[in-house]
C-alpha cells in the first residue's frame, strides 16, 4: 500500500479506476475534488468502498442532495446535461480528500437507493431531498416531510416550481444596476 | 486546566430501558411511557425547535427531534437573486454568527471567477471572522450554563462579548448582520480605533477566561451534571457528519482551518483543540478553549496586517461562469459548505447550503436514548445548535 | 404613662391577624428586593435602579401591579376547583408560620408549647398545595414539576426536622423562646460543637426545601418551565409562586436564625451589647440568613434529581442521624455542660 500524501485526489482516481472501472463514468477533478458519475444501482456498493476502502477511508458524511439540471444552460445548447441527479459529498478526514459523487435518476421515476445503511447521517438528508425534488429513497425507513407542511403541494427546488412572487414580476426587476446605468441614473 | 484523558470510577449509568423495565417488573409495578412534547416553544430549545421524547419516569425512552418551524427555504430564495442580494441572506441562516455565513459564498464566487484578494483584505477577514466565532462561542458559554441553572455566566459572558461586539460594529455598523464581505475583498476600509477596540476585546477575554472557566468547569456540580452525560460515539460522529466543537469534544481533531486552510489560516499559530470522551463536558471545554485560540489569531492577525487595497481586481457585474465547486469553510459550529452550481448567470443556478448544525442535530436521538430528563436539556445545550442554522 | 388597653381575646386575635397580615407582605417585598439587588451585584450588573427613584426601590410593587392587570388563565381541562385551591394551600401556611416566630423575648403572636413542631409541619402542608396544582393544571410538565416537589420536600423535610431535634433535645424544650433562652452559649452557633454540623445541613436542606439553585429542579425554569406553576398566570401565579417562594425564605431565614444563631439574644453574652434591644438583633441574623441564601443562588448550576435525592439520603440524613446520637449521649451522661 503507498503511502497517499494529503489531498492526494489523483490516487483516489487512479484506485476507483481500477476497481470500479467500466461502472464509473467521467472521473474528473475539480477545483482539487473527485467528480464521479454512478448509476444508481452502484451507489450503495461504491459509497461502502469509499467509505471502507484503507487509504481512502471517506468515513465523513457531508451531505446529499439533489440538483434540477433541466434548466441547465441556454434552451438550445448541443450537450444537454442530465435531468435530475442526485448528489453526494464525502471527505475523508484521514487524508483530506473530497468526492463528489453524481447519481442521474430518471425525472420520469425518480427513485435512488438510500445509503443510510452505510452513511446513518444522510436519513434526513434524504428525507430533504424527497420533499424538496420528489426523489424517492429506496430502503429509507420513513420518508415523511422534514420542513413542509404535510399538506403542501409540490417540490420547492425543481426548476419547474416558481417562487410566488417571481411569478408576478419576473426577475430581474427595473431596479437592476444595468438597466438604472442605462436610464442615465 | 489539562483535560483527564480517561476517567474511571463513578461513571453515571446509562439508563437502559430494558434494566429498568426489568426492576419494574420485579417490583410488581407498572409504569406507563407519556409522550412529552419538548418545545417548539421551550426555554431550552434556543428557538422552535420541537423534540418528541417518550419518557418512562425521569427516563428517556426515545427522543425524536422535530425540525421544521424556521425553514425559508433558502435554497430556493438564492436561485432568484444575484450574488450581492445572497451576502445579506445567507448571514441569517446562523444568526449568532453572521460574518462566517457570509465567507464560503464569496470563496465560491473568487474562485470560480478567479477573482485575486488582497492581502490586507484576506488578513482583515479573519480578524473579523475570528471575532465573531468569539462571539458566538460566548453566546453558548453563556447559554449552556443558564440550561444547567447557572445564572450569573450569562452575564459575565454577555459583559465580555460586549467590546468585540463594539469593535465589530464600528467597522460594519451592524450587530448580528454584517454584511461587510464583498466579492474580491470586503466592502470598505475599518475606521480609525478598530485595531485598538478589537485588541481590548480579545485581550480582555484571555485574561478573564480562566477565571469564567473555573466558575463553570470547575465546579463540582457542573462536573457531575456533564461528565460522562450524553456520550458521542467517534465512529457516530463521523457517520452523521457531526462537525466543529461537537465533533472536536468526540476526539476527533479535524479543523479545517487546519487541515485545508483557506485565506490566511496557514500563516498563524494556533491549536485544534480536543477532548477525547464524547460527553456533554469535553464539548463544553473544547467550545471554552477555542475562545483562547481565536483571540490568539485576531491577536497575531492585526499584528501582521499589511497595508494596501481591500478589494481586487472585480468586474462590474458579479457574474461567475459556468462551473460547480464545493468550499468548506469552519463555521463556529462546525463545516459550513456551499457547493454552487453555475450556469453562468448572475444568479446562482444551485447553491446547496450544508449547515453544521443539521447534521450536528441529526444525531441527536442516537444520543438522548436511555438518558434522563434533566441530562436531556444538558446534552441539547451541549449540541451548540443554532435553529435557522437547521431549518435554513 | 400609657393607659391601660384591655382588649378581649377577640379583638386581641384581630390585632395579631393585623399584624402579621402587615407584616408578611412587607418583609417578602423587602427580601424580594434584596434578591433583586444581591444578585445584580454578583453578577456585576446593577439590577433595577428606576421603578420608584432611589435605586429602584419600587421595582416589586410595580411587578406586582403588572400582574395584577394580566388576564387570569384556567387551561381549559384543568380541574377548575384543585386548581384554584391550590393557590390557597401555598399561600395561607407561608404566612402562618410566622405565628410562631419569636422576634424578641415578648414580641411573639402567639408562644406555642409545640412552637417547633408546629413551624416545621405548617411549613410542609404547601407540599399538598405544589401536588395539586401540578396535578389538576392538566399539563406534563406540571405533573413532572410536582411530582419532584413532592419527593424532593419529602426527602428534605427529614433533615430540617432531624438538625432540629438535636437542637430541641438539648434545649429541652418545643417552645421556640425557651430553645432561644436556653442558648447562652458564648458562641455564634448553637449547640456548641455539633452546632456548626447541625447548621449546615438544616441550611442545605432549607435550600432544598425551598426549591432554590441548586436543588431547583421541582421549578427549573430551563427544563420543565417552574413546573407546578406552568399554567398559572397573573395574580394567581404571584400568590401560589412567587410570594410563598420569598416569604418562605425569609421564614427559613428566622427559622435559622431561631434555631441556631440564637434569635432575638446578642451574638456574645456582654452587658453592653444587652442595650440593643432584641428584635434588632433577631433583624440582624434572619437578615445575614437571607443574605445567605441569596448568595447560594448565582453561584450553583442545577442539580440532577437522583443526584439530589442521593445526597439527601446518603449524606444528609446519616450525619443528623448521627448528630442525634451524640446529642443524646450528651443529654445522658453531661447535661450540666449545656448550662
Amino acid at each position: 500500500m503507498p503511502v497517499i500524501e494529503r489531498g492526494d485526489v489523483g490516487h483516489v482516481r487512479e484506485r476507483l479506476d481500477s476497481d470500479f472501472g467500466t461502472r464509473l463514468k467521467d472521473l474528473r477533478i475539480n477545483h482539487g475534488h473527485l467528480d464521479v458519475i454512478v448509476q444508481p444501482h452502484d451507489l450503495v456498493e461504491l459509497v461502502t468502498f469509499l467509505r471502507d476502502a484503507p487509504g481512502l477511508r471517506f468515513r465523513f458524511f457531508t451531505f446529499l442532495s439533489g440538483v434540477d439540471r433541466s434548466a441547465f444552460g441556454p434552451e438550445d445548447a448541443e450537450d444537454k446535461p442530465h435531468p435530475l441527479e442526485v448528489l453526494i459529498h464525502l471527505y475523508s478526514p484521514d487524508h483530506v480528500l473530497h468526492v463528489t459523487i453524481h447519481v442521474p435518476v430518471d425525472p420520469a421515476d425518480p427513485v435512488c437507493p438510500s445509503i443510510n445503511r452505510v452513511f446513518a447521517g444522510a436519513l434526513w438528508h434524504e428525507r430533504e431531498t424527497h420533499e424538496m425534488f420528489g426523489i424517492d429513497f429506496d430502503g429509507h425507513p420513513n420518508l415523511s416531510n422534514l420542513y413542509l407542511p404535510e399538506d403542501f403541494e409540490g417540490r420547492p427546488l425543481l426548476k419547474s416550481f416558481k417562487l410566488p412572487s417571481r411569478m408576478v414580476k419576473d426577475w430581474p426587476g427595473a431596479k437592476d444596476p444595468e438597466e438604472a446605468a442605462a436610464g442615465g441614473r | 486546566m489539562a483535560i483527564d484523558q480517561q476517567r474511571v470510577g463513578d461513571r453515571t449509568p446509562v439508563h437502559d430501558p430494558a434494566e429498568i423495565a426489568k426492576i419494574v417488573s420485579g417490583a410488581n409495578l407498572e409504569t406507563e411511557q407519556m409522550v412529552l412534547n419538548v418545545g417548539p416553544q421551550h426555554p431550552a430549545t434556543h428557538g422552535v425547535f420541537r423534540l418528541l421524547a417518550t419518557i418512562d419516569g425521569e427516563v428517556l425512552v426515545d427522543a425524536q427531534p422535530i425540525i421544521g418551524y424556521m425553514h425559508r427555504g433558502y435554497e430556493k430564495l438564492v436561485e432568484a437573486r444575484d450574488y450581492r442580494q445572497i451576502t445579506n441572506l445567507v448571514s441569517r441562516m446562523d444568526w449568532l454568527s453572521g460574518i462566517n455565513n457570509e465567507l464560503p459564498l464569496h470563496l465560491c464566487l473568487e474562485k470560480l471567477m478567479e477573482i485575486e484578494v488582497p492581502e490586507r483584505a484576506q488578513y482583515m477577514r479573519v480578524v473579523m471572522l475570528e471575532m465573531n466565532r468569539i462571539l458566538n462561542h460566548l453566546m453558548f458559554f453563556a447559554s449552556f450554563g443558564a440550561e444547567l441553572g447557572a445564572i450569573t455566566p450569562t452575564f459575565f459572558a454577555f459583559r465580555e462579548r460586549e467590546d468585540i461586539q463594539l469593535a465589530l460594529e464600528m467597522a460594519t455598523g451592524g450587530r448580528m448582520h454584517f454584511g461587510f464581505f464583498r466579492p474580491g475583498g470586503i466592502r470598505e476600509d475599518v475606521p480609525r480605533g478598530f485595531f485598538a477596540q478589537a485588541l481590548k476585546g480579545v485581550r480582555q477575554v484571555m485574561a478573564r477566561l480562566d477565571q469564567y472557566e473555573d466558575l463553570l468547569v470547575g465546579n463540582e456540580i457542573f462536573k457531575q451534571r456533564t461528565i460522562d452525560v450524553g456520550v458521542l460515539d467517534k465512529e457516530i460522529a463521523y457517520n452523521y457528519g457531526v462537525s466543529g466543537p461537537i465533533a472536536r469534544g468526540s476526539g476527533i481533531d479535524f479543523d479545517v482551518r487546519k487541515d485545508e486552510p483557506y485565506l490566511v489560516y496557514d500563516r498563524f499559530d494556533f491549536e485544534v483543540q480536543s477532548a477525547p470522551n464524547g460527553d456533554c463536558f469535553d464539548r463544553f471545554w473544547v467550545l471554552v478553549r477555542e475562545v483562547v485560540e481565536s483571540a490568539k489569531i485576531v491577536e497575531q492577525a492585526i499584528e501582521a496586517m499589511p497595508s494596501g487595497p481591500i478589494m481586487g481586481k472585480v468586474p462590474r457585474v458579479i457574474q461567475a461562469p459556468a462551473g460547480e465547486v464545493y468550499v468548506r469553510t469552519e463555521n463556529p459550529l462546525g463545516e459550513l459548505g456551499f457547493y454552487l452550481i453555475s450556469d453562468g448567470d448572475r444568479r446562482p443556478y444551485r447553491l446547496k447550503i450544508r449547515t453544521p448544525s443539521y447534521n450536528n442535530v441529526s444525531v441527536l436521538p442516537h444520543v438522548l436514548k436511555g438518558q434522563m430528563v434533566a441530562d436531556m436539556i444538558a446534552i441539547l445545550g451541549s449540541f451548540f445548535f443554532v435553529l435557522g442554522d437547521i431549518d435554513r | 404613662m400609657i393607659p391601660e388597653i384591655t382588649l378581649t381575646a377577640w379583638q386581641i386575635l384581630l390585632v395579631k391577624i393585623g399584624v402579621i397580615l402587615a407584616i408578611v407582605p412587607t418583609m417578602t417585598l423587602v427580601a424580594g428586593y434584596a434578591e433583586h439587588k444581591v444578585m445584580a451585584h454578583l453578577q456585576h450588573r446593577l439590577g433595577p435602579m428606576y421603578p420608584g427613584g432611589f435605586h429602584g426601590w419600587a421595582v416589586l410593587l410595580a411587578d406586582g401591579l403588572k400582574f395584577l392587570y394580566k388576564e387570569d388563565i384556567i387551561p381549559e381541562r384543568a380541574d377548575r376547583r384543585v386548581f384554584s385551591l391550590a393557590t390557597f394551600a401555598i399561600f395561607v401556611p407561608a404566612v402562618m408560620v410566622y405565628l410562631v416566630i419569636p422576634v424578641d423575648r415578648s414580641l411573639i403572636v402567639e408562644d406555642l408549647d409545640v412552637g417547633i413542631f408546629y413551624l416545621l409541619a405548617i411549613s410542609s402542608v404547601s407540599t399538598i398545595g405544589i401536588l395539586m396544582a401540578g396535578w389538576s393544571s392538566a399539563n406534563k410538565y406540571a405533573l413532572i414539576g410536582a411530582l419532584r416537589a413532592g419527593a424532593q420536600l419529602i426527602a428534605y423535610e427529614l433533615p430540617i426536622v432531624l438538625s432540629a431535634a438535636v437542637v430541641v433535645m438539648l434545649s429541652g424544650s418545643l417552645s421556640l423562646v425557651d430553645i432561644v433562652e436556653a442558648q447562652n452559649w458564648p458562641f455564634l452557633i448553637w449547640p456548641p460543637g455539633i452546632g456548626l454540623i447541625a447548621f449546615l445541613v438544616f441550611t442545605m436542606a432549607s435550600v432544598a426545601e425551598l426549591t432554590r439553585p441548586p436543588f431547583d429542579m421541582p421549578v427549573a425554569e430551563s427544563e420543565i418551565i417552574t413546573g407546578a406553576f406552568t399554567e398559572y398566570s397573573g395574580m394567581r401565579f404571584i400568590f401560589s409562586f412567587f410570594f410563598p417562594e420569598v416569604a418562605n425564605l425569609v421564614a427559613f431565614a428566622a427559622i435559622g436564625a431561631t434555631l441556631f444563631l440564637g434569635g432575638y439574644q446578642p451574638i456574645v453574652p456582654l452587658g453592653v451589647l444587652e442595650v440593643i434591644p432584641g428584635f434588632v438583633w433577631f433583624t440582624l441574623k434572619t437578615a445575614f440568613m437571607v443574605f445567605l441564601f441569596l448568595w447560594i443562588r448565582p453561584t450553583f448550576p442545577r442539580l440532577r434529581e437522583d443526584q439530589l435525592q442521593k445526597f439527601a439520603w446518603k449524606v444528609l440524613i446519616p450525619v443528623t442521624l448521627a448528630l442525634i446520637l451524640v446529642a443524646g449521649a450528651w443529654v445522658l451522661y453531661a447535661p450540666e455542660a449545656l448550662r
